[in-house]
């Protein structure tokens, strides 16, 4: 997946966060947990998360998605390929095979950052005009 | 040979023990900390993910009993299970389920450990499990019992039969497991498996071998060696994957009551097709079994009996908005490749079984989902039990399906 249409994707936040009657702000950011290795990361590297394919950070850290419902739908199907309930029967079937384990689930933003900063090797989206407090930005390349 | 049996069932204790685990799935989702991450060894140890489903299900034909008494209606489509899984180390995970299930005959809410494994993730290109690990074959095998991986309540029976789930589904032994990026090709998904099968006496195939020529129960049944594995390509087009799966039983032997033993080593090649496009998803498979018994005992001659089926389906589903799925499937199934019309049996209808089923499926909550379900079939090749069913003919009959699952 070529980078500009992961900011395409992400722009199109914008226009969701409009939709629900937010304050418009371009773009989303990828946030993660103060320890995870990496400051920026190939969006290759970031479909493989999401698709299940790369499942620890170097150093060994298993990788935890957290996932913000209908605020980051549109930068997650660009990431994955999959809209929000496909993703969640994606990650269901995973689970369940004994193959991975169920993103974790935040119902707004200042939870999802919350859970973020508590969860060793946690990744995930928030919109651009987040409050961040305790986690890291990623860059996405 | 010995007739085995893997872990003590607990028979009689079977459906408290399946009462249980409602329970216990029933008591985690209730309380306040979140069902699916649990410090249960305090607050600096890893957290321990937590996880479960229990499924319930009715079954109804027009005619024929089929996966139960279904002519008459049917509640005995049941399932459940509780898993755990936690990271002691650094790429390290171990994770188990038990799990408990009834399909007419079939598992009889048995409280089984369906999982139990450790595996170690070298990197993206490779890892390792042992233990009683999730089996990979197609799309479906390895998640064949978990609703809320599909669209539909019954899969395409002549392919991931319901009532082969006491074996057919894990295998005790070790996978070898990874992902090749293949440059601008997209990747490779590969999982190896070498280990035991362990079907039971009181399984759905010990059933099936009981409902057919010479009808004699099954006095045991081994445990064989199983390799096989499951490719997957992941091509360059988003949601288009490929697949290939291979295995191979080695002296699947069974005795019957008579003292017949039957032995042969089956061949299995299941080959899959999945594209996944903004709210559809069109699958398609191929599954070809081959397995030639040589029978001998039982005070009668030797001889030679070659078993070999093959079944397909086509399926299309689409998903409506946050709450609605809709799909379609046609699969057909037949009994033996060399005799597709039933030319050579006493009811030629058992040659085949053709099925169009239309499927809804609605998610009344990320935890909660119903499923109502249309079968429009030709043909009688599933419908094992015989005594249920002394009459088959050709013509076409119905079946319709609900079932409603609720998951943490």
């Amino acid at each position: 997946m070529k980078p500009y249409l992961l900011r395409m994707g992400l722009a199109c936040l914008a226009l969701q966060v409009g939709a629900l009657g937010a304050t418009p702000t371009p773009g989303a950011l990828l946030i993660a947990h103060a320890d995870v290795p990496a400051d920026r990361i190939a969006t290759a590297v970031l479909k493989n998360i999401y698709a299940g394919r790369t499942m620890y950070w170097d150093g060994g850290q298993r990788v935890v998605i957290a996932v913000l419902p209908d605020l980051t739908d549109s930068a997650l199907k660009e990431l994955s390929g999959m809209d929000a309930s496909q993703f969640r029967t994606f990650w269901q079937r995973l689970v369940f095979s004994g193959r991975g384990q169920q993103p974790l689930k935040a119902n707004d933003v200042s939870s999802l950052v919350a859970l973020v900063a508590a969860t060793k090797g946690a990744v995930a989206l928030v919109p651009a005009n987040a409050v961040l407090h305790g986690v890291k930005i990623i860059e996405v390349q | 040979m010995n007739t085995i049996a893997p872990f003590p069932t607990l028979r009689r204790f079977r459906r408290p023990l399946a009462l249980c685990l409602l329970a216990s799935l029933i008591a985690i989702s209730s309380t306040r900390a979140p069902a699916d991450e649990l410090p249960l060894f305090g607050p600096e140890a890893p957290t321990v993910g937590v996880h479960g489903f229990v499924s319930q299900g009715y079954l109804a034909s027009s005619e024929y009993n089929y996966l139960g008494d279904s002519s008459q209606g049917s509640f005995k489509f049941t399932e459940a299970g509780l898993n755990a899984s936690f990271d002691p180390f650094a790429r390290t995970r171990i994770s188990a389920q038990g799990f408990s299930y009834d399909v007419g005959p079939a598992g009889d809410y048995d409280v089984v450990l369906d999982e139990a494994q450790i595996e170690y993730t070298v990197n993206d290109l490779l890892g390792v499990r042992a233990g009683r690990i999730r089996r990979p074959e197609g799309i479906y095998n390895d998640i064949q019992d978990v609703d809320l991986g599909r669209t539909w309540v019954l899969l395409p029976q002549g392919m991931y039969n319901a009532r082969w789930r006491d074996f057919y589904v894990t295998v005790d032994g070790g996978e070898l497991f990874g992902d090749l990026p293949l440059a601008g090709a997209g990747s490779l998904s590969y999982q190896l498996y070498y280990g035991f099968q362990r079907p039971k006496l009181d399984g759905g195939l010990a059933l099936q071998k009981a409902n057919l020529p010479p009808y004699a129960r099954l006095v045991s049944f081994n445990s064989p060696l199983l390799g096989g594995g499951q490719l997957w390509w992941n091509t360059p087009w988003d949601g288009l994957r490929a697949g290939l799966a291979l295995n191979n039983d080695q002296d699947l032997t069974f005795v019957n009551v008579t003292g017949r033993q039957s032995v042969g080593s089956p061949w299995t090649q299941h080959y899959s097709l999945e594209y996944v496009h903004d709210d559809w998803t069109f699958q398609a498979e191929y599954l070809r079994f081959r397995v030639a018994y040589t029978n001998s005992g039982g005070g009668l001659p030797r001889s030679q009996v070659l078993v070999e089926p093959d079944t397909w389906y086509v399926s299309a589903a689409r998903r409506l908005g946050s709450s609605f799925e809709v799909g379609t499937y046609y699969t057909e199934y037949y009994a033996n490749v060399h005799d597709r019309t039933g030319a050579t049996l006493a009811f030629p209808s058992d040659a085949a079984q053709k099925d169009t089923a239309l499927s809804l499926r609605f998610d009344a909550s990320d935890h909660w989902i119903f499923k109502l379900e249309g079968h429009f079939i030709r043909g009688t090749a599933q419908l094992l039990d015989n005594i249920d069913n002394p009459v088959r003919r050709g013509d076409a009959w119905r079946m319709i399906a609900l079932k409603t699952t609720f998951c943490f």
